[in-house]
């Protein structure tokens, strides 16, 4: 019984998803889909229990007493034009368009007047239950929910931890997108199916908030102007996918006979993990299948760390700037290079550009 | 005549270390050479390390092939025109371009 009644479920959010039409059967075939809740100002469409309801049948009140069935100046909408239209019956008065008096006679006040709405005997009540209004309802009640409780969750992350660093924040918001991501991985007809399958004797506003769950988590990924899209923009709207992890680098040590007297060399020992007169190294493998050390200065992690004092473009510091890349790619791990300066940082950043190392990382320590 | 004697102890330095075969000198050690003589460079003063950027250019035509190129291209290795330059905004964009056309 459940299952039948979540296929029902399912083919009935399809259906109104590919043609906007409401589950067969369940009301009546006047209107597809609608919104009551209308702007009395502008007229244009208001969240439910805002603005002014005008109705249930889904046309235009003032449409129907002139005669008309739902569509605009009179010509029937897109959906209604293969089927023959139901004379719509007078239901509720509406406020009209109001001809001005006095010195202002002829200027059409389009400022609806304040009249009370008069229930038409054999008539629903306004505030009947229609499955299609609480099936729009439902799914406008849970984009909502869901983009609230997202932007919470953002403000939350970035205000509310004792330790907020920069890097928790971006983790909290990641961890967030990334759920919404993954969320919107799994295919929406699963989404729906599940839903549908927990909700057996759901109502339609259930299954709206449920079709809606799946529209929001893609919609609120792209809503431009929100802080979410910002941070979004920054991973680059990745999908949600584990890093892979590595066994830690096999670092070894080798020594090193240099002048310890010197700035530079002082420098490179301060770098972490340094050890003085001791240089960390990867191995690399040479094409004659022989392994020769990759010197760094320091290890921090699994980030090995190469002290620069000073910068040189010549043949041989190009050779190293391809030697570490290359033992670095090998053994899945990012190289840092540390320089005393801003100057020496953008010369080293040229040289990754020049010989395009996308794997080490330079960044400013000073002495 | 000092800056050229100069020039040429420099210039020997830097065509070992930079020819020197990997078997013979360790590489990484190498350029641990090299920053370390770049850094010693850019703290001459700068009347000087005109007159040694000059000299580089005539000792590089007193040799030939690879040890030529090594030498004629030390200013440009370790930056020295653009310490030359360091406070002429506009010569250092110049050098910027320069650099960038030459890569």
């Amino acid at each position: 019984m459940d299952e039948i009644q979540g296929q029902m479920g399912r083919r009935a959010f399809v259906g109104w998803l590919r043609t906007g039409r409401s589950p067969a059967g369940r009301i009546d075939r006047v209107e597809l889909k609608f919104n009551p809740w209308h702007d009395p100002d502008d007229g244009r469409f208001t969240f439910a229990g805002t603005g002014r309801r005008f109705g249930t049948g889904g046309a235009d009140p003032a449409d129907q007493i002139s005669g008309r069935a739902s569509g605009i100046f009179g010509r029937p909408s897109i959906g209604d034009r293969n089927r023959p239209r139901i004379p719509a019956t007078p239901k509720v008065q509406a406020p009209r368009a109001q001809q001005r008096v006095g010195n202002d006679a002829g200027v059409i006040d389009r400022r609806p007047a304040i009249v009370p709405l008069k229930v038409v005997p054999g008539l629903r009540l306004v505030n009947q239950s229609n499955p299609v209004t609480e099936f729009v309802g439902g799914a406008g009640r849970e984009l909502r929910d869901l983009a609230n409780e997202t932007v919470t969750g953002v403000r939350s992350a970035l205000t509310t931890n004792p330790v907020t660093t920069v890097r928790n924040a971006a983790l909290g918001i990641a961890g967030m997108i990334d759920a919404g991501i993954a969320a919107d991985d799994v295919p929406a007809r699963v989404q729906i199916s599940r839903a549908a399958d927990a909700l057996a004797n759901a109502s339609a506003r259930d299954i709206g908030r449920a079709g809606a769950y799946v529209v929001g988590n893609a919609a609120l990924t792209l809503a431009p102007g929100a802080a979410l899209s910002k941070v979004s923009a920054l991973r680059g709207l990745r999908k949600a996918r584990l890093r892979p992890t590595y066994d830690p680098p096999e670092i070894g040590w080798a020594k090193e006979t240099l002048d310890r007297d010197k700035p530079w060399a002082a420098y490179n020992d301060a770098a972490p993990g340094a050890q003085a007169g001791q240089a960390p190294t990867l191995k690399r493998k040479l094409p004659n299948g022989l392994e020769r050390a990759v010197k760094f200065d320091g290890v921090q992690g699994d980030y090995v760390i190469d002290r620069k004092w000073k910068i040189v473009d010549a043949p041989h510091a190009r050779a190293q700037l391809l030697r570490q890349s290359e033992v670095l790619r090998r053994h899945n791990v990012i190289g840092t290079w540390e320089v005393p300066d801003q100057k020496q940082r953008m010369k080293a950043l040229m040289l990754f550009k020049k010989m395009n190392v996308t794997n080490i990382k330079v960044r400013v320590v000073k002495p | 005549m000092i800056a050229m004697q100069v020039a040429r102890i420099i210039a020997n330095f830097v065509v070992f270390f930079e020819l020197a075969d990997d078997d013979i000198v360790d590489p990484d050690t190498a350029v641990k050479m090299m920053e370390d003589l770049g850094s010693g460079l850019d703290t001459l003063d700068k009347g000087f390390l005109r007159e040694l950027v000059d000299a580089f250019a005539v000792i590089a035509e007193e040799n030939s092939g690879e040890v030529q190129e090594v030498i004629r291209n030390i200013p440009y290795s370790f930056y020295l025109e653009e310490e030359l330059a360091a406070d002429d905004p506009v010569r250092l964009a110049e050098l910027d371009a320069i650099r960038e056309a030459k890569d």
